[in-house]
């Protein structure tokens, strides 16, 4: 059982940082996710794991013991790359056992723990054939197979699902889940789909240009993001993110919406926002899941007047795109009868409400009720 | 990770020990080719740098004379020279202008879909076991010691090798290039003419190089085919004797360096695709 | 009502006017036929013949001296007596024997070396591309100047002895021992790099994320190169040896300008036997029938190691 620690890593090509003075402390046994947009660092920060680069400054250790200089071959890491990388013109039955001979074991040895594996992983019928006659799906238990064969300390990969057809993705990542579990080792994974990381990891780490944004368990960061970028890139339909003013004087505060909509704030949150101190400029952000229809369920919700612009039929959910004047809400709501160009009443969740620095994306500690 | 220090250096030892594998051969011809006659043989104690640099020997050759030298030539250097050039050039354009479009053919209209194989068995038989022949209908037809004879077989012996390596070429260019201009009415001909050659320019002019070299290079052909007129620089080069200079040792070093100079460039010129030429098109670089 | 108009005049020239020739450039077989017919006729003209000539002058006992045409050569009639007289001819066989010991001996250290060279050149170093281009210079030396670059070198007199300072002078070309081995060092020292080009060619295509991967799982480069490399560019390699060997079995041009088959007839391969039996002993109709022989088996082995490499990729 390995931890890792990544102390203030930062990674330079040139003129470019991919990776910025990134500190993070990985539990042992866990499930970790880096998540983040194409070309933000996390593949970096994995390579720098593995050993693949070496950090510009600042240093990786496991269990406390610094990497720097240890060779690759000698890190005792399983790693899963994004293409798989099979050994095709070996046998399934060389690629898993490649690990295990090159570690010199003794062969029956050596076909017990492939056989072991191959039937774990599904695919002990293709024991015999060459490697690139297997299909995507089967290379994919190949590849985790061939690295967890070995036992490694800490196992890597690298957007592992994403080759994979939709279904079988769904199937794989409930798998990946029971195996981190079954081997016990300490799992990182890197992936720009935030649905798989909420799904699978137990904790995610958000890097945007090569910063860490967020780091903290899926509900944590769903709820409570600190900054506007970890709100926007996690949450599927994306949260309503809409930029405003704050206006009036304490205790009678409204926030004035681009676009024209008005929230009248309660004196509570006035006062939330005064003791906060808040910025003139913000951006609230309410996630569709918290925009409703029909009767009002709490007291303390906004309710607000507008129109049903456009309905969207997404498999068994509706969006509604209901605006106010100029300004639009996006609400994921199962309410029966709604069409277009109605007038309704819809509510906004007080409690599930954000505020956020418009200048800086800071989140701010203000409640709108 | 880089590459521990002992390894580099380990790594390093072995490529130059192999540079001077490769240079020591080169080196003592060309410092031969500039030794007067005496620093031919041990005799007077043999180094590798001429005591007496010398251009003698390329003035002999060129000039077919040269002072301190009893011996002249009939003729100079200029005629094997020219020979090879002419039978070359001839024989390279011959053997690229079929094998370009018989490669079209097979590679976009599947003509003769065993000719590519036959092609490559040529290949494979030593040429002596079917100069006979060769030797009689050249003679048959006039051609022996003429330069459309020597022209002519070499345009046949490199036909296969321009034909594999044009057809890797040909092979490359998307069909969908040559679609769009068929349906905006091209005719077949003017397709490969206006669209498709252009694409394979440098190929084409990376065969004709490839070629060429195969064609300097030859010694056999020219050795059966030419008697007089048009022996190519290689024959020339190696029969140079004399009755009173002997084997002539630095004259045919200076033969020797120039008849390999035009190789060397242009396969220096043509370096990314010889993989491609050597192995019929089976691998690329 | 029949009208009579201009147009059926009209037609006509424009169907004269379409010639055959423009009819094929419309017609992709047409064009495809005429494409290649040259290079068709060529090779017809240098196979058909050729083969046939020998055919039937291996029959006969015909030779140049006899005097007469060649095309009366059928006044000599002997069905077979060549071809029984190429199975017992010593002359003949220890050519070959000379041939294939050259092969055993050449190509496997050709291969080595080579294979060699193109681990050391494997990775990026400082200087690769210089080291390259000069490693790749002997092949592109024409054949008979590097027979005439090794006639210079093993000379009685030459530098080798010298370099390697040996008490006693060698003759490397006249002695009865050396001279096989001079032939043997030649063709090295020109045909290595070619096998150092097609391995390295093959070695560079292996993906490297597969090395990574192999690294990951705790190989050393060593062993990544065994257990990855070599089983991927197993046809390559057998590509490399194959060129090698038919080009090696016709040597001609570096042994004649070297040593012109001597002394005696130490070095005389395949292609010089031929080459003599040709020209000194004017022996053709014998020739035909070897060249023959020669000719069918190879392409019986060219058959079977096709039917065998198609065999093996199902």
């Amino acid at each position: 059982m390995t931890s890792v620690q990544i102390n203030n890593v930062t990674k330079r090509f040139g003129d470019f940082t991919a990776v910025r003075d990134l500190t993070l402390d990985i539990p042992q046994g866990q499930f970790i996710a880096l998540l983040g947009p194409s070309g933000c660092g996390k593949t970096t920060t994995m390579n720098m794991i593995a050993g693949l680069e070496n950090p510009s400054e600042g240093s990786i250790s496991f269990n406390g013991s610094d990497l720097s200089g240890m060779r690759l071959q000698d890190r005792n890491i399983g790693f899963v790359f994004q293409n798989y990388a099979i050994f095709t013109h070996l046998t399934v039955y060389k690629n898993l056992s490649y690990g295990l001979e090159v570690r010199r074991l003794a062969r029956s040895e050596i076909d017990r723990k492939v056989r072991a594996m191959a039937g774990r992983m599904g695919i002990s019928h293709r024991l015999g054939e060459a490697a690139s006659r297997l299909s995507v799906n089967e290379m994919q238990k190949l590849a985790i197979g061939r690295s967890a064969i070995v036992e490694p300390r800490v196992f890597l990969l690298d957007e592992p699902l994403s080759n994979l057809d939709a279904s079988f993705r769904a199937y794989m990542r409930a798998e990946l889940k029971v195996l981190q579990r079954e081997f016990g080792q300490t799992m990182i994974y890197v992936t720009h789909d935030q649905i798989e990381a909420m799904s699978l990891a137990d904790k995610i780490a958000i890097i945007d240009q090569g910063r860490l944004m967020q780091y903290g368990a899926p509900l944590d960061v769903y709820n409570d993001p600190h900054s506007r970028f970890v709100a926007n890139f996690v949450g599927s339909p994306r949260i309503n993110l809409l930029d405003g003013r704050l206006e009036g004087e304490s205790g009678r505060l409204k926030l004035l919406l681009d676009g024209g909509a008005e929230i009248a704030l309660s004196a509570g949150a006035a006062a939330e926002f005064s003791r906060v101190g808040f910025a003139q400029a913000v951006t609230l952000g309410i996630r569709p899941q918290h925009i409703y229809l029909g009767d009002r369920r709490s007291p303390e919700d906004i309710g607000m007047r507008g129109r049903v612009e456009e309905i969207e039929r997404v498999g068994p959910t509706r969006l509604a795109y209901l605006q106010v004047g100029q300004t639009r809400f996006l609400s994921v709501d199962s309410h029966d009868r709604l069409s277009t160009g109605e007038e309704i009443t819809f509510y906004l969740r007080a409690d599930k409400s954000l505020a956020f620095d418009l200048a800086t994306g800071d989140r701010l500690g203000g409640r709108l009720h | 990770m880089r590459t521990p220090i002992l390894a580099q250096i380990v790594r390093y030892a072995f490529i130059i020990l192999a540079c001077i594998v490769v240079i020591y051969p080169l080196l003592w011809m060309i410092t031969m080719a500039f030794k007067p006659f005496p620093e031919w043989t041990t005799g007077s104690g043999m180094t590798w740098l001429p005591k007496q640099p010398t251009l003698q020997n390329f003035e002999f050759v060129i000039l077919g004379h040269a002072r301190g030298l009893a011996v002249g030539l009939d003729r100079s250097i200029l005629w094997p020279l020219t020979a090879s050039l002419i039978t070359s050039i001839c024989g390279t354009a011959l053997a690229v202008v079929t094998g370009t479009l018989s490669s079209y053919a097979v590679a976009r209209f599947g003509i003769m879909s065993s000719l590519p194989l036959s092609v490559l068995q040529l290949r494979l038989f030593p040429p002596l076991a079917v100069m006979i022949p060769v030797m009689v209908m050249w003679a048959f037809i006039g051609a022996i010691d003429t330069w459309w004879g020597l022209s002519l077989i070499y345009g046949i012996v490199t036909l296969p090798f321009a034909f594999w390596l044009m057809k890797t070429f040909f092979d490359e260019v998307p069909v969908e290039i040559e679609d769009a201009a068929r349906v905006s009415g091209c005719s077949y001909w003017r397709v490969f003419y206006l669209v498709t050659l252009p694409i394979v320019m440098p190929g084409l002019a990376t065969c004709a190089l490839f070629v060429f070299i195969l064609n300097w290079s030859d010694y056999l052909l020219a050795l059966l085919l030419t008697s007089k007129d048009w022996i190519t620089l290689p024959v020339y080069m190696s029969t140079l004797t004399s009755p009173i200079g002997g084997q002539m040792y630095g004259m045919k070093a200076a033969l020797g360096l120039i008849a390999a100079i035009p190789p060397v460039i242009f396969g220096l010129l043509i370096q990314k695709h010889l993989v491609r030429g050597l192995t019929f098109g089976a691998l690329k670089q | 009502m029949t009208e009579m108009t201009a147009e059926p005049v009209l037609d006509k020239t424009r169907q004269r006017r379409r010639g055959y020739w423009s009819s094929v450039s419309l017609d992709g077989r047409k064009l495809g036929f005429w494409l290649a017919a040259p290079a068709v006729m060529m090779l017809i003209f240098i196979v058909i013949f050729p083969l046939a000539m020998q055919f039937y002058l291996s029959l006969t006992w015909w030779t140049p001296l006899d005097g007469v045409r060649w095309y009366r050569a059928y006044e000599s009639f002997n069905i077979g007596d060549n071809y029984l007289r190429l199975l017992t001819d010593g002359a003949l066989w220890a050519a070959l024997g000379r041939t294939f010991l050259l092969m055993i001996v050449a190509i496997p250290a050709q291969f080595m070396l080579g294979l060699g060279l193109a681990y050391l050149f494997m990775e990026q170093f400082v200087g690769r591309k210089l080291f390259y281009s000069i490693i790749l210079t002997p092949m592109m030396i024409v054949p008979a100047v590097v027979g005439l670059i090794f006639f210079l070198l093993f000379q009685s007199t030459g530098p080798v002895n010298d370099t390697f300072g040996l008490p006693v002078s060698f003759s490397w070309l006249t002695d009865v021992h050396r001279a096989m081995l001079s032939v043997i060092i030649a063709d090295t020292w020109q045909w290595t790099p070619l096998m150092f080009l097609i391995l390295l060619a093959g070695m560079l295509g292996v993906p490297r994320d597969q090395l990574t991967a192999g690294r990951l799982l705790g190989a050393s480069n060593w062993q990544n190169f065994r257990k990855i490399i070599l089983p991927r560019i197993k046809s390559v390699i057998a590509i490399a040896l194959v060129l090698r060997t038919v080009e090696c079995f016709k040597i001609f041009d570096v042994v004649f300008v070297m040593t012109k088959g001597g002394p005696g007839v130490e070095t005389e391969t395949i292609s010089l036997f031929l080459y003599k039996k040709t020209f000194a002993d004017l022996d053709w109709s014998y020739v035909a029938a070897i060249g023959l022989t020669i000719l069918f088996s190879l392409s019986l082995i060219a058959a079977c190691g096709m039917a065998y490499a198609s065999m093996k990729k199902n």
